[in-house]
């Protein structure tokens, strides 16, 4: 830094790179309105990197569109947001290149197998990948010439992964991943969400299962009517609205009935 | 890389296959053993009138009056080649040697087309002996010249495979394009991609590319079947009618974008698709000669950019005619596709918002 800046000035531009730098996600008063609806209504929040961060939220929380601005699908109205250290708002195209991806709905040309499709994703960001590596990752080898719409939902949706991995992204974006899942193929997802953590990646999901949230996540903030209402691990907020008063309705068990179910027909995947 | 992988895509989407060789190839077949487009309702005359003085004004002014006549005028070349590609059943041209002599008429006829050549002989005959009688105070007798025209034995099948080969670009374009974009965007398979460092232009040149392929396949494989099942007289360049084909095909890639832009989903893709289709198809000189429209129509649909590809399609085909020889429709092409790209990219949104 040249000189001629006063001395708190300095120390402010340091602290925001420094912070910058530090966090996989960054976001600073973000605000999106359509038209008249308030969508994202100044929130800030911060993920660390590696860590596996989930936003919570009623339908029309404004979940989906603070997700589709971090992924740079869409514009915010006003204020910031830096993913892997890069202006989002400045340079999508910077930050396409360094995230992954996988959209709930997400679909794929017809007449192409995965490994088609997997090479033309890994074209996109200008690489060659080793598509049949991915597919193991995955466990979707067997499949790897048919096209997407054989699959059962379960293995589209470890498939949508896939294509989002091709390009080892630095941020993995996961949009209600184990909706419509049966039980199996939810907690393989669970396991694959562990496997690429482990791989130092960081992961933003949004989902509805709060089982999913509490099993996966390090910390999840909850959203509604575009604001932030609260944000901290799992166990801590369990803990506060324990602290207030709260009773359970039912006794808590060492088991439930996911276990009974798990214990009864196996772990191992049926698609 | 994208192109590769649109383009295999594409073809083994088996219904893309149906719809733009298979459809295009029925039509032509059925449309061929028909033989649509004989019409002897009226014949068309072309007069040359080269003498332009009161006598021959009076003999053009008495030939529109029969009512079986159509009657056209113009020069002699051009009305020569309006005989050639059937739009005439006979040329009548007016001697400048009117005043002297005998006023002899010649009648160029289309010795391929026997039915309505004769018809239209006849015609001429019997109006050249009634019109005999009422100059025979004035001025010497007309007298009729017949003179059959080199001809080629053009049938109808010969005006209508360039049609079709016009028609079916015209259905890629806009049914094809309609079709999966529409279904891309409501399955987020659009969005999927726009999450990734593609651009739009690239996508959208893959997609080009891929139509076009289409476009240039089925140009040739109607020709081939035509030449082969239908005796199709093929002088053309292909080079030549790949590029109009191509350059035409634009058009109407432009206006299935236009469309899968504006349209929210198939429901209502369809309909406008079909809106602009349908008329085009017919009313452009496809299945049978804008000629035989009245006069009113034939000039409103002369402006349409299925008639300009069409014609442009036949000339080469058929006249072997050059780039330059059809530069008219050529220049009619070009600016429907400026007209039809602005449209487009105004219209074409990524997303259901």
């Amino acid at each position: 830094m040249s000189g001629g800046m006063s001395i708190t000035a300095r120390s402010e531009n340091l602290d925001l790179s420094r912070q910058t730098e530090g966090f996989a996600i960054q976001v600073e008063g973000l605000r999106k309105n359509y038209g008249n609806l308030v969508a994202v209504d100044g929130i800030s929040f911060q993920v660390k990197p590696h860590e596996i961060f989930g936003l919570l939220g009623p339908n029309g929380a404004g979940k989906t569109t603070t997700v589709e601005i971090l992924e740079g699908l869409r514009d915010a109205d006003n204020g910031r947001a830096f993913v892997a250290g890069i202006d989002v708002r400045k340079d999508p195209g910077k930050v396409k290149d360094v995230i992954g991806v996988q959209l709930q709905s997400s679909a794929f040309f017809d007449g192409l197998s995965l490994l088609e499709l997997l090479d033309m994703f890994a074209a996109l960001y200008h690489r060659r990948v080793d598509g049949m590596a991915i597919l193991k990752k995955v466990d979707l080898t067997e499949k790897a010439r048919s096209p997407v719409n054989k699959l059962s939902g379960g293995q589209k949706q470890r498939f949508s992964i896939a294509t989002a991995l091709v390009n080892e992204p630095q941020v993995l974006f996961l949009d209600e991943p184990t909706t419509g899942l049966d039980p199996q193929a939810r907690r393989n997802l669970w396991d694959l969400a562990q496997s690429v953590r482990a791989e130092g990646r960081t992961i933003l999901l949004t989902t509805h299962y709060m089982d999913e949230a509490q099993t996966l996540c390090d910390r999840v903030a909850i959203m509604d009517h575009g604001k932030i209402l609260s944000l901290d691990s799992p166990d801590a907020m369990i803990q506060r609205l324990i602290d207030k008063g709260f009773q359970g309705q039912r006794i808590e068990r060492t088991a439930n009935l996911e276990d009974v179910f798990l214990d009864m027909t196996g772990h191992a995947l049926r698609d | 890389m994208l192109t590769w992988s649109s383009l295999k895509a594409y073809f083994r989407n088996r219904g893309a296959i149906f719809f733009s060789l298979l459809v295009p190839l029925m039509i032509m077949t059925i449309f061929g053993l028909i033989n649509f487009g004989n019409n002897t309702a009226t014949v068309n005359i072309g007069v040359v009138d080269q003498a332009n003085n009161q006598v021959s004004a009076r003999i053009v002014s008495g030939l529109k009056q029969v009512k079986a006549v159509k009657l056209h005028t113009g020069i002699l070349d051009g009305e020569k080649r309006q005989l050639q590609q059937g739009n005439r059943d006979l040329v009548a041209v007016i001697p400048a040697s009117i005043g002297s002599g005998r006023i002899a008429i010649t009648a160029y006829y289309n010795q391929g087309n026997p039915q309505n050549s004769q018809v239209a002989l006849a015609i001429m005959n019997q109006f050249v002996d009634q019109a005999s009688f009422a100059f025979a105070g004035v001025s010497p007798a007309l007298t009729l010249n017949a003179k059959p025209v080199q001809s080629r034995n053009l049938t109808y099948v010969d005006f209508l495979v360039p049609g079709m080969i016009a028609l079916s670009i015209m259905q890629t374009g806009l049914f094809g394009v309609v079709f999966t974009f529409v279904q891309w965007k409501q399955r987020g398979i659009l969005r999927r991609l726009m999450a990734t460092p593609m651009r739009v232009r690239d996508f959208f040149f893959s997609q080009l590319v891929t139509r076009l392929t289409t476009v240039a396949l089925q140009i040739g494989v109607l020709i081939a079947v035509g030449i082969l099942l239908f005796h199709f007289h093929y002088q053309g360049n292909l080079l030549y009618l790949l590029i109009v084909g191509i350059v035409g095909g634009g058009i109407f890639l432009a206006m299935g974008l236009a469309i899968s832009g504006a349209a929210k989903s198939e429901e209502t893709a369809a309909p406008l698709a079909n809106l602009i289709s349908l008329p085009l198809m017919f009313l452009s000189g496809v299945f049978f000669p804008r000629s035989s429209m009245p006069a009113w129509l034939q000039t409103i649909t002369q402006y349409s950019p299925l008639t300009y590809v069409s014609d442009a399609l036949r000339s080469i085909s058929i006249d072997g005619a050059s780039l330059w020889g059809v530069r008219t429709q050529l220049l009619g092409i070009v600016i429907w596709l400026a007209i039809t790209v602005v449209i487009a990219t105004r219209l074409f949104k990524w997303e259901v918002v």
